[in-house]
C-alpha cells in the first residue's frame, strides 16, 4: 500500500471523531481492554452485540439497533465489539458469525441471538427476552 | 545554464500535492481486485502514484479523519473518492472520477463530462452499471456483501430439500447473518 504524507485537515481535540462517536452513538464500542470493566462489571443487564463493519447484515441491522438501544437505554445498555479488531473476544465468546448477540447479567452470558431480522421487534425481543425469564 | 541560482532553486524538492484517495472494501473481492488494478494503473511515468488507494478498515474514527462526513457504514455500501479540496464522490461518480485521474483511462474520461441540455447521458450508463456490478457482486466472490435476493429463494429451496431428505432435518439458516467462515477476519 502507498504510503504518503496526507495533506487534509485534521480534526481539533474538540470535534475529535472519538469524542463525537461516544456522544451520537446510542451504542457504545467496547474493546479487549474495556470488555470486563463496561460489560461483565456493569450493574444491570447487558446486551452485546458482535458485529464487523464490513458485514452487510451488520449494516442492515444497524439504524435498527441504535433504535432499540434508546428505547431500552433506562433499563439496559447495549455495546458492539467490532470481531475484525477483536479477535479474541469473539475467540472466547465462541462467535460463528455477524451479527451475533450475547445478552450478559451479573458477569454470565444469558443468552444469545445470532442474525435478527432487521425489525426493530425481532432485535428488541432478541436483546430483552433473556432477561425476562 | 550550471550552477547558477536558476538551476538551485530547481533542484529543491518540490511540495507534493495532496492526492484523491480511494476507499475500497477489501472484505469483498470484486472491490479488492479493481482496488488494486487501479493501484497498478495509478503509477505516472516519473513512478508516484495519481491516488492513493486505500482499504476502508475497520475504524470508523480514522475515516472521520480523512473527512468527517465520512461514514464507515456508507464506505462499504458504495465506493467512495476522497478529494483533496474536502469533497467526496460516491458512485458512479466515484468511478468517473478514478478514470478521470488514471493515466491509461483519462483519455476517454472527458465522455462523463460531456453534457446534452444538462443530462450527461455518459455519466448515467456508467451510474447504471455501477449500480448493477454492485448489486450482484456477492456473485462475484463478494464475501461480506451477503447474497444477492436473485438467490436467496434458490437457497431456502435448497435447504428445503436437504432438510426433506434427511433424517434428522436441520434448521435453515437465518438469511440475516453472515458466517465466519465467509471470511468477515482477514489476515493481517
Amino acid at each position: 500500500m502507498t504510503s504518503r504524507t496526507l495533506a487534509y485537515p485534521r480534526p481539533t481535540p474538540a470535534n475529535s471523531p472519538s469524542n463525537a462517536a461516544t456522544q451520537d452513538d446510542a451504542i457504545r464500542t467496547v474493546t479487549a481492554d474495556t470488555f470486563a470493566k463496561l460489560v461483565l462489571d456493569a450493574q444491570g443487564p447487558c446486551a452485546v452485540e458482535f458485529m464487523s463493519y464490513g458485514c452487510a447484515h451488520c449494516r442492515e441491522i444497524e439504524p435498527v439497533l441504535e433504535q432499540v438501544a434508546k428505547m431500552v437505554e433506562a433499563t439496559e445498555k447495549i455495546f458492539r465489539v467490532n470481531i475484525a479488531v477483536e479477535e479474541e473476544l469473539a475467540s472466547t465468546y465462541q462467535i460463528q458469525g455477524t451479527p451475533t448477540f450475547v445478552m450478559f447479567l451479573n458477569q454470565n452470558e444469558v443468552g444469545r441471538v445470532e442474525g435478527p431480522s432487521p425489525a426493530v421487534a425481532s432485535v428488541l425481543a432478541a436483546v430483552t427476552q433473556p432477561f425476562k425469564s | 545554464m550550471i550552477g547558477g541560482p536558476s538551476s538551485a532553486i530547481q533542484k529543491q524538492p518540490k511540495p507534493t500535492p495532496p492526492l484523491p484517495i480511494l476507499l475500497f472494501n477489501d472484505e469483498c473481492a470484486v472491490c479488492r481486485h479493481i482496488g488494486h488494478w487501479v493501484q497498478r494503473s495509478a503509477q505516472r511515468a516519473s513512478g508516484d502514484p495519481a491516488i492513493i488507494v486505500q482499504p476502508i478498515g475497520d475504524n470508523p474514527a480514522t475515516l472521520r479523519s480523512l473527512n468527517p462526513d465520512l461514514d464507515i457504514w456508507d464506505a462499504y455500501a458504495t465506493i467512495h473518492i476522497l478529494m483533496p479540496d474536502g469533497s467526496m464522490r460516491l458512485g458512479g461518480e466515484a468511478v468517473a472520477q478514478v478514470l478521470r485521474i488514471l493515466p491509461t483511462t483519462k483519455w476517454f474520461a472527458w465522455c462523463f463530462d460531456t453534457s446534452i441540455f444538462g443530462f450527461r447521458p455518459f455519466q448515467v450508463v456508467l451510474n447504471v452499471a455501477y449500480a448493477i456490478l454492485s448489486d450482484v457482486r456477492p456473485l462475484f466472490g463478494c464475501e461480506s456483501c451477503g447474497k444477492p435476493k436473485i438467490l436467496r429463494p434458490l437457497q431456502w429451496m435448497t435447504q428445503w430439500w436437504k432438510t426433506l431428505t434427511r433424517r434428522k432435518p436441520r434448521p435453515i439458516p437465518t438469511p440475516h447473518f453472515s458466517s465466519l467462515s465467509a471470511a468477515t477476519r482477514r489476515p493481517r
